[in-house]
């Protein structure tokens, strides 16, 4: 702590225009060490730029701000605008985000650097003019482009002239906002490598703006998420990008397709709108809200050491946790060790695909995770309680299953209204209105007709992926807080295992359920797993994130699965 | 009926400023309709005595060879706004026609007239029209056409602009993919977009004329039949001693104030309607 | 390189301009309607000139008319080249030395006028610009809005019997005292700077309005610019922001309006000098008008024109200096 250069406590910012006040960052309090990064990422309108304007004394005639920045011991937002000009630049200095009117049209570039030399340094003269070239060229700019007008750049020239400008004082503490919009991808590696080696290089304390995750990654070690000028995640960026903790940094996480290369693209649901000021900001999109959130506005609180989390849950809440669950089976005489000590977790609104060819235990391993059969050895809980038999499965709100074959999981003498409605009645929910609603939405949601007509057809007169999605809608109509999808696809004709893929993944992503989805084909899996297990003659023989385990595999096996897809 | 109903609207979107510069613009135009009926008096032969004070007979007394004033002006109002309606429609309407021309065919046609703008926007006004005046007799047709001359590039370069503008729309690239031509493109889509901005620029056409018709008039350099406003105030400036004696308060007074009431009042009206204008875009 | 070949374009463009003026001038009197030499006013009260036959033959001999158009084209443009743009019947003299015996008294009331309004108008409109939406600004905006409606005359004609011939404090007309004796030259120029008050005063109120709205837009703009964020982050003096970051660009449109608005300040001229008496080219124009002084009405026509090209064109060239963005 003692050694922290910059000390931000309480900052709040608040604009105010006619018609109502915006409240643009809440309460945000973090510390930036000599020399160290701190990245701060979110959407457009999270409230990051209005920080560093903030912590740059820049805001005063357009909003009011609250709570103090502390410079080493001195709090700078007291300062009268003359004593904090000596700290702008001097001390402290900002990158602003690129754009053709950030910087002086009708100064040339010389003009402009040099006059924060002037202001700040003892150099003058000859002396100055020459530190200004030299600057230039540290960030990689010929010295020619002294004499230039900023429109006679590149946006990337640009981008490097405002690198040397903040840079010509030795700020203690540099700001960069969105260092690489507006640039294409050559000058966006350039200019990241460039602030790599400067930071290296100049030892200034770094904090990075920017709503993109691969670019705080390369240049921050710590990263802070916001989320409506909230923070609501804070880590080491290595860690948050491998086991982000709120749900919120999970989807942005999911949105970006330089960390997904392999899997479809979802992106959160819903608007960036905060109805409910008093209560979580992430409410509104939230899977795993409860009542609670609605009220309670979480605080950012420590959940290991290096990890801080704002939600009234502490985090992603584990839904469902398999412990040394052994089954074996005895065939022939000989036992068959269908499921060996095998440890699984999965947690609210993820993908978990669990993979293995047939006969490793995937199937046995499911259906003790459902509690359709009972483990020889360990437990199985689901959200804290433990599973006896169908203690999860017949509630709403629990966990469902769908099976592998279509055809023998509804019954074909029924008609599709009874198929669907079958949990309802035997659990009494509902009136009969509110169960045949209920039948139809689910229907609709798994894009099947849910006129009179169709609802009672007999099930025999319907195709294979029409019965799978029949026996999907079933599962919804309970509202599942968890999915155990097994090989549901794998007897389907390609385009319709698609189509039943592609609308699961949808409900998924809409609904904000979890998914375990059990299948023997990596390809599918690559394409909608967040983490993965890997399951070999009824052992887990490997578990971790998507990207983990598909780029680097540990075990030969897997490395073999991944060799043979390609 | 549709159209009065959208005037009312319009009205009632004006401010009391606005309103109060629409009835002055209204009571201007009855008096130049009515002016046989309202001018008790002839305008142009004396009707009693030289340099008479305003009274129950005169109401804005007399000039120096005995010319009822209040004639005069009721009168003027017909000059004033003739050459103002005449230049503002002739020139409003002629530049939007050209705008939309040259904005929708662009290339040569459209260099060509913004060339002429260029050239109309540069040529001094006053002088030019002295100039034509000078040499093709200064009726009150004559400065209507030669105003018009200079007020066209107005209308003409903010139509243009604004059609360059719609052009760029999606929607007209895809009205025009679908085989859309000049007239489809004109009625549906430019003219609805360039009506206000039309009408903003005539109204202030109509001031700009009028001051330009006062203006001439007052050097004595307009129609020297048509007994306008400025013409009023060149005989009575020319008038010897109007200076030193009080007749200037009636002479002199009453032009003064019928020009000031009719120009400040369009003003108010066309910044009313330009407010609304940005309040609608 | 670039630049100086750009202007040179810009040149080019003004001189066909140019050119098209003098066609017209030209063309003016040769397309009249019937024969302008017996043409007669008709109002009371008037000037009135009429030709004898002599003058007529004269004018006829002058303009050539006997000759094929393309001749007398020619013939005109070779004197116009010799700097020779006609022959004053009325005063006897070379256009050139009529025009050039009153055009001391224009300029100097021209050039006070826009330097007085313009130099107003910007401290105004900055200062209502920095405080923007407050009382001062609102007031002020709505003052000038008003006050730039009225017509020039008019505010020469109420100027010109409050302040000059009930108060006294102004002489009437002229531009000097006639048949005045000076015992020295300061009592002079005092002379002539109280007769030029008024003029000048008009023209100023005429034109403030344009300068107080122009550098009022254009602070406003760069006022909320990203690079005045910058320049504030830099921590730098406000003196330096204010004037080497804000005025700088604030002032580019306003240098060339001084420029481009020397057209419209003439035309003020003619109407404010014939108000006031005032004895420039603009009551020149007039009399010439009066007594039909054809050949001096065009000469007064071509040098206002070329004197309002010759600006623009200088306007042009001062807005490359000044903004770079601009190749």
């Amino acid at each position: 702590m003692e050694h922290s250069i910059i000390r931000v406590e309480n900052l709040s910012v608040c604009y105010h225009s006619e018609k109502r006040r915006t409240r643009a960052v809440n309460k945000v309090s973090f510390n930036l060490d000599r020399g160290s990064s701190l990245g701060i990422i979110g959407e457009s309108g999270s409230g990051k730029t209005s920080i560093a304007l903030a912590m740059m004394g820049l805001l005063k005639k357009v909003a009011t701000v609250d709570g103090q920045v502390y410079y080493e011991d001195k709090e700078l937002n007291s300062l009268a605008e003359k004593e904090r000009n000596l700290y702008r630049w001097g001390k402290i200095a900002i990158v602003f985000q690129n754009s053709l009117d950030v910087l002086n049209p009708v100064l040339t570039v010389h003009e402009q650097i040099l006059e924060c030399l002037l202001r700040h340094t003892v150099l003058t003269g000859p002396a100055a003019d020459e530190k200004v070239v030299q600057l230039l060229e540290l960030v990689g700019l010929k010295a020619g482009w002294n004499m230039h007008y900023p429109h006679q750049l590149s946006g990337g020239m640009r981008q490097r002239v405002l690198l040397a400008m903040a840079l010509s004082c030795d700020p203690e503490i540099l700001i960069v906002d969105e260092p690489t919009t507006a640039l294409d991808a050559m000058a966006k590696d350039e200019i990241v490598r460039l602030l790599v080696k400067l930071h290296r290089e100049k030892k200034f304390a770094l904090l990075v703006i920017s709503h993109e995750m691969q670019i705080i990654s390369r240049l921050a070690s710590r990263v802070m998420v916001m989320y409506g000028g909230h923070i609501v995640e804070e880590g080491l960026t290595k860690d948050v990008l491998k086991n982000p903790l709120h749900t919120y940094t999970r989807g942005l996480i999911q949105s970006s397709p330089a960390i997904n290369p392999y899997r479809d693209l979802w992106g959160i649901p819903g608007e960036a709108e905060q109805n409910n000021p008093e209560g979580c900001p992430f409410y509104d999109r939230c899977n795993q809200k409860i009542l609670e959130c609605q009220a309670k506005l979480p605080l950012l609180e420590y959940i290991s050491l290096e990890r801080r989390v704002a939600c009234n849950r502490g985090g992603i809440t584990t839904l469902l946790t398999g412990r040394e669950l052994h089954k074996s089976f005895v065939f022939k005489g000989k036992t068959i060790k269908a499921c060996d000590n095998c440890d699984l977790t999965i947690r609210s609104g993820e993908v978990v695909v669990l993979i293995g060819e047939s006969g490793s235990g995937k199937t046995t391993l499911a259906s003790i995770l459902a509690g359709v059969s009972t483990p020889d050895e360990g437990e199985v809980l689901f959200e804290g309680e433990k599973i006896k038999g169908n203690s999860a499965t017949s509630r709403k709100n629990g966990l469902q299953i769908v099976f592998q074959d279509p055809f023998t999981a509804t019954n074909e003498h029924l008609s599709i209204a009874q198929v669907v409605k079958e949990p309802l009645d035997i659990l009494k929910l509902g009136t009969k209105d509110e169960k045949l609603n209920n039948v139809r939405q689910a229907l609709q949601d798994v894009q099947l007709p849910s006129d009179d007509e169709f609802i009672n057809k007999k099930c025999h007169c319907l195709s294979g992926g029409q019965r799978q999605r029949v026996a999907l809608a079933r599962s919804l109509v309970m509202e599942p807080k968890l999915l155990i999808a097994d090989e549901i696809s794998s007897m389907l004709d390609p385009s319709t295992q698609a189509n039943v893929l592609r609308l699961l993944k949808g409900l998924q992503n809409t609904r904000g359920f979890a998914m375990l989805f059990i299948t023997h084909d990596l390809a599918l899996a690559r394409k909608i797993a967040d983490r993965v297990y890997v399951m070999y003659n009824g052992k887990i023989i490997e578990h971790g994130s998507a990207v983990e385990v598909f780029d680097s595999p540990k075990e030969s096996y897997t490395n073999k699965l991944v060799d043979n897809l390609l | 009926m549709k159209y009065v109903k959208h005037i009312m609207i319009g009205i009632k979107r004006l401010t009391v400023l606005g309103k109060i510069g629409l009835g002055v613009v209204l009571m201007v135009l009855f008096l130049a309709v009515f002016s046989d009926w309202l001018a008790l008096h002839p305008y142009s032969i004396p009707s009693g005595d030289a340099l008479e004070a305003p009274g129950a007979g005169h109401w804005l007394g007399t000039d120096d060879l005995g010319i009822d004033i209040w004639a005069q002006i009721c009168f003027g109002a017909r000059i004033s706004i003739l050459v103002g309606f005449g230049t503002a429609l002739l020139a409003g309407i002629g530049g939007s026609i050209i705008g939309i021309f040259s904005g929708y065919s662009g290339g040569l046609t459209d260099k060509l007239v913004m060339r002429l703008t260029d050239l109309v926007i540069v040529l001094p006004d006053l002088p030019m029209m002295i100039v034509l005046g000078a040499f093709f007799g200064p009726s009150v047709r004559n400065i209507i056409i030669v105003l018009a001359l200079f007020s066209w590039t107005i209308p003409t370069r903010i139509v243009r602009s604004k059609v360059l503008s719609v052009k760029q729309e999606k929607y007209v690239e895809a009205a025009m993919s679908y085989g859309a031509g000049f007239w489809h493109l004109t009625l549906r889509h430019f003219l609805p977009n360039i009506l206000p901005l039309v009408m903003v620029s005539v109204i202030r056409l109509t001031s700009r004329a009028i001051v330009a018709e006062a203006s001439l008039a007052f050097l004595g350099l307009g129609d020297p039949i048509s007994k306008s406003w400025g013409l009023i105030l060149n005989h009575a400036i020319n008038f010897k001693g109007i200076y030193f004696t009080d007749y200037w308060k009636w002479w002199v007074v009453s032009p003064i104030t019928a020009i000031m009431l009719l120009v400040t009042a369009i003003a108010f009206i066309s910044r009313d309607m330009e407010r609304i204008i940005n309040t609608k875009a | 390189m670039n630049k100086s070949s750009s202007i040179l374009k810009k040149a080019s463009e003004y001189l066909l301009t140019f050119l098209v003026i003098l066609t017209l001038n030209f063309f003016i009197p040769r397309l009249m309607p019937g024969d302008p030499f017996i043409f007669l006013s008709s109002s009371e009260g008037q000037v009135t000139i009429t030709y004898s036959e002599e003058q007529i033959a004269k004018y006829k001999a002058y303009y050539g008319l006997d000759k094929p158009m393309i001749v007398q084209y020619t013939s005109y443009l070779a004197n116009l080249l010799q700097g020779n743009i006609g022959y004053s019947i009325y005063y006897n003299n070379s256009v050139l030395s009529v025009i050039g015996k009153r055009v001391i008294w224009t300029v100097s009331i021209v050039l006070a006028a826009i330097f007085i309004s313009c130099l107003i108008g910007t401290v105004l409109g900055s200062l209502s610009a920095w405080y923007r939406n407050g009382t001062f600004d609102k007031v002020l905006y709505s003052f000038i809005i008003a006050i730039s409606e009225i017509p020039a005359f008019l505010i020469g004609i109420m100027f010109l019997f409050i302040l000059a011939a009930k108060l006294g404090w102004f002489p009437l007309s002229g531009g000097i005292k006639t048949f005045a004796n000076y015992s020295n030259s300061v009592e002079k120029i005092t002379d002539i700077l109280h007769h030029a008050f008024l003029p000048v005063l008009t023209l100023s109120i005429v034109r403030l309005g344009e300068f107080y709205l122009l550098s009022r837009n254009s602070m406003i703009a760069v006022l909320t610019k990203d690079y005045m964020r910058t320049a504030r982050a830099k921590g730098l003096h406000n003196k330096r922001i204010i004037f080497r970051h804000a005025l700088k660009n604030a002032l580019l449109p306003i240098v060339t309006r001084v420029f481009l608005s020397l057209g419209a300040v003439f035309s003020g001229a003619i109407l404010v000098e014939n108000v006031f008496n005032y004895p420039g080219v603009g009551r020149l124009m007039r009399e010439a008008v009066m007594v039909r002084d054809y050949v001096l009405i065009q000469g007064i026509f071509l040098f206002v024109a070329v004197t309002v090209l010759t600006m623009n064109l200088l306007a042009d060239i001062i807005y490359r200096r000044l903004d770079p963005r601009v190749n």
